[in-house]
This record gives structure tokens, sequence and C-alpha cells, in this order.
């Protein structure tokens, strides 16, 4: 579904990717992981379109989408979610949904204003927002902010999600909800993730894959078990002796 | 004495209306596109030039030429997003000064060879009100309602469409409105457009109470450009009250002085607003 091929990414003379290959399966839930500055988020923007690669591209459903815009990408079906959740502060929490319904993959532009914010409602409800859709998302805790980013992306109906920390700064019980809306994501929604992610205990219960990038470097492709036994993962994460 | 302060008062908020539609199209463009359009009092003179053009050479009714003039204006503001917006979107920001500023040189200089030096206008006479000591003209008042309700039509439009909602979103984040699927290009040409059509307002409104010559858009840009910047660069709300603000006061002082004067303080009030707060009455800290 997803063909990343010898994607490099250099930034002046710092090699941020450096020849990553692979394959994203359709339906699959892929952890994408690695220390600090490892290339995760840049490989995100290259798939997203907001940064070009150097060499190599990105193949989606078997054309090349590396180069398009951001916007022409979403339409294609690809969406992600920010690190840092930044909602449109002067648009309302149901607005801020709506703008994916409205602009995102096949955009509903025809139909009414209530059809569209029905749209964004069932999107909140199905992230477990329960906040006043009319309010606007300046108070959020950060545990309904990473909820919204969701929804926002969501509401897009983005084929592949590229979840991007999804679970940071969120407490115990909000990384149970979370986690547990991504899996319903993957499954009622039929979405394919890549997910990167910080917290990993959580992360390696849930994905059935993980992909591991160590200084722009792919060094571990595998199930969770051997990539968390793997000796180059350990060595790039505690720092080799 | 009291009347005519009274009188400049009103004036100054009858102006202040006009004042705050011309600066409402300089402020959105800015917040959306992040440019500063230079010539935009050029396009009001632009404007005034085609709705005269049509009436007098073409015989369309005032209302259908000016309707006119609003249009080309709009199609008009597409000509620069494609031209010259467009090709330096990422270009330093002097660049981008630069060549809307070199605009306020071709338009004077085209609307010369077009239109001649004379001063052109159509001639209509609109009566003065009466309300016991004060009297107010007509033409001021009409084209306060009018700059108002066209304030409350781009409201509604930027608050209940979906166009409005993508606008408002670029404006905040460019980035963000990318990955929700929005083309922000389509978005800086319906801005530019909505830009282009409101100088033709204006110069719609202008055209009962000023007469038109090449210069006549400078004074314009400099009032729009001081009245955005005073109420915080980008925000709507901001230019709207320090439009009234800005009105008002060059209007008393007009009377009490002289309308040099009342120019002066204006630009004294704006250097003193960017010593004291730079980024002006709403806008958000740098």
């Amino acid at each position: 579904m997803l063909n990343i091929e010898n994607i490099s990414k250099s930034f002046g003379g710092v090699m941020a990717l450096h020849d990553v290959s692979f394959k994203i399966e359709e339906g699959s839930f892929v952890g994408l992981i690695g220390p600090n500055g490892s290339g995760k988020t840049t490989m995100f923007n290259v798939i997203s379109g907001a940064l070009k690669p150097t060499h190599g591209q990105v193949a989606y459903e078997g054309k090349t989408i590396s180069g398009q815009t951001p916007n022409a990408i979403c339409h294609a079906g690809i969406a992600r979610t920010f690190q840092i959740p930044q909602p449109i502060k002067s648009l309302t929490v149901a607005e801020n949904v709506m703008l994916g319904v409205l602009f995102g993959r096949g955009g509903k532009r025809k139909y009414q204003e209530d059809r569209i914010k029905n749209d964004a409602i069932k999107m909140l409800d199905f992230v477990g927002l329960s906040l006043d859709p009319d309010s606007y998302p300046e108070k959020m805790t950060a545990g309904d902010l990473r909820k919204l980013e969701l929804a926002r992306a969501l509401a897009t109906q983005p084929k592949i999600l590229l979840a991007d920390e999804v679970l940071s700064g969120l407490n115990k019980d909000e990384l149970k909800e979370a986690s547990e809306i991504l899996i319903k994501t993957r499954d009622e929604l039929g979405v394919t993730i890549i997910w990167v992610e910080h917290i990993m205990h959580v992360l390696m219960k849930l994905v059935e894959r993980v992909i591991v990038l160590n200084h722009g470097l792919l060094i571990a492709d595998g199930d969770p078990d051997s990539v968390s036994n793997d000796k180059q993962v350990v060595e790039a994460y505690l720092g080799v002796e | 004495m009291l009347e005519q302060l009274l009188m400049a008062f009103i004036n100054g908020i009858l102006l202040g209306g006009v004042l705050a539609l011309l600066a409402f199209g300089l402020n959105l463009i800015f917040g959306v596109v992040k440019i500063i359009h230079m010539a935009y009092g050029q396009f009001v003179m632009l404007g005034f030039y085609f709705i005269y053009y049509f009436y007098t050479a073409w015989h369309l009714p005032l209302l259908v030429a000016m309707a006119g003039g609003i249009i080309v204006m709009g199609l008009l503001g597409m000509l620069v997003q494609l031209l010259i917006i467009n090709p330096l979107l990422d270009a330093p920001r002097l660049n981008q000064l630069l060549a809307l500023a070199s605009l306020i040189i071709v338009l004077e200089n085209l609307a010369q060879v077009v239109w001649g030096a004379d001063y052109r206008g159509i001639p209509i006479s609109m009566p003065i009100i009466q309300f016991g000591d004060i009297f107010i003209r007509s033409s001021y008042l009409l084209a306060f309602l009018g700059a108002i309700a066209t304030l409350g039509i781009l409201y509604l439009f930027l608050h209940k469409t979906y166009f409005g909602l993508a606008i408002r979103s670029v404006a905040q984040d460019v980035e963000m409105a990318r990955g929700m699927g929005i083309n922000p290009k389509v978005i800086y040409y319906i801005t530019l457009a909505a830009g282009g059509a409101l100088t033709g307002v204006v110069a719609a409104f202008f055209i009962p109470i000023y007469t038109v010559h090449p210069h006549f858009g400078a004074s314009f840009t400099l009032m729009a450009f001081v009245i955005v910047v005073f109420g915080g660069m980008g925000n709507l709300l901001g230019g709207f009250i320090s439009a009234f603000i800005i009105g008002v006061v060059t209007s008393i002082t007009a009377v009490l002085a002289s309308t040099e004067v009342a120019d002066i303080l204006a630009l004294v009030m704006f250097i003193l607003m960017m010593m004291v707060r730079p980024q002006g009455i709403l806008g958000a800290k740098a």
C-alpha cells in the first residue's frame, strides 16, 4: 500500500534519513520508533509531503506521491497528527473537525452545514471527546487536545494515519483510552496506522510490527518481541559501552 | 462650537465606517496571504476610474457601472496574486514589499496614460440631512451604512461559509490547513479577489463624495496601512476599532485646527503606538 523506497533527506550537511526503505501493508498497525533525532518525524514529514526527500521516493497505491503538496496527499488518503496538537484557535472544536470533513479525501462541500457538522460530531464521539462542540479549543486539557487532533485527522477519511506521539502528556487512564481509540481506528474504520511513540511499553503491546530508526538509518524491522531483543536496538537506546 | 464638535464627531464616525472597510481588505490579505498589499489605495483609485469609465463611456446605469467596477477590481486582485504574489510567496519580505510598492508607480502612471491627469467625477447631488442644529451629508451617511452592511456580509462570509472557514484556518496555520486537504493557493486567490472587490465597493461609495485623479489612492494606502498597524496587523476587530479612532480624531482635529494638522496627528498617534505598543491595539506580541 505504502512503499518507502531508498529515502534520504539531508538538511544542509546533516543526514536526517539515510537510504531508508520499507513497505506498509494495508490494514497493518506499525510502530516507528527510535531515539530522539533518529528521523521519525522527518519520515512523517516526507510521507505527508511537508518535506521533499533528497533522494528516493514514496509510492502510495502504486503511484509516486513524494513531491506532491500536503493537501494533495491528504486528498489521496494520508492524514497525520502532530506531535504538538495545534488546533486552530479561532475555530470551534466542531469547526476544526469540519475542515477535515469538508476539504479532506473526497471533500463534501456540497452538503449543508448540519450534515457536515453531524459528520464532525460523529468523529468527536468516535474519539470520545465529550466537550461542547461549539466551544473553542483554548482551555482544553492535554488529553482532550490529543483527541481533537485525532478527530481532525480522521475526519479527512484517511486510508493511512500517521500518528505522531499521540500518547505524550497523558495520564494513566488517558493512555489506556487513547490506545483503545487507535485500535478502534484500525479495526472499525479500517485505517492503516503508522505510529511514532516514545511510550514504548504501550506501543509494544499494541502494534504488530516495529520499525526502528537510529541516526537516520533503519536498524531493525520486525515483530515487537524480536525487535526488543535485537542487539542493535538495545545499543541504540542504551548507548554502546 | 459644541454643535461643530458634535458634527465633527458624527462625521468622524461616518468616515470611520468607510475606513474600516478599506482597512478590512488590507488586513484580510495580510492575515491570510501574509503579504502587505502596498498598492491598496491605488486599487480604490482604479476602481473609481472603472466606474467612471463604465458610466461615461459605455453609458451604463450608475449601479450597473458600480457593479462592473467591483467585479473588475476583484479580477484585478486575482491578477495581482497570479503575476506578483505567487512568484514571490517564498521570497524575502523585502522583495514582496518592493514588488507591491512598485505596483503603485505602475498603476498611477497607467491611470495617467489612460485617463489623463485631470480631476474626474460623476456629479451626483445628494441632499444634506438636518437634525436640529446638526447637518449630515447623506452621501457620507450612505457610505457609512453601506460600509457597515458590507462588513456584515464579510463577517457572514468568513463565519458561515466553507470558504470562510478555510480562509480563517489558512490565516491561522497554513501548514495545518494543508494537512486538512485545503489548497492554500486557491484560498489566496479568493482572498485577493475579495480584497480587490472591496476596493471597488469603497470606490463606489466614494463616487458621490470625491473626484478622482491618478494620485487619488496614495492617501488611502497610507490611511489603511496606519489603521491596520494601529489596530494590530491581521487582527480584523483591531482594525475595525482603530478605523473609528482615527476617523474621529482626524475629523475633530480638522475642525479645531486644520485637515493638515489632523493628518499629522494621525501619524503622530501611529508613531507613538509603535513606540509604546508595537503590536497595535489588539495584535498578538511578536
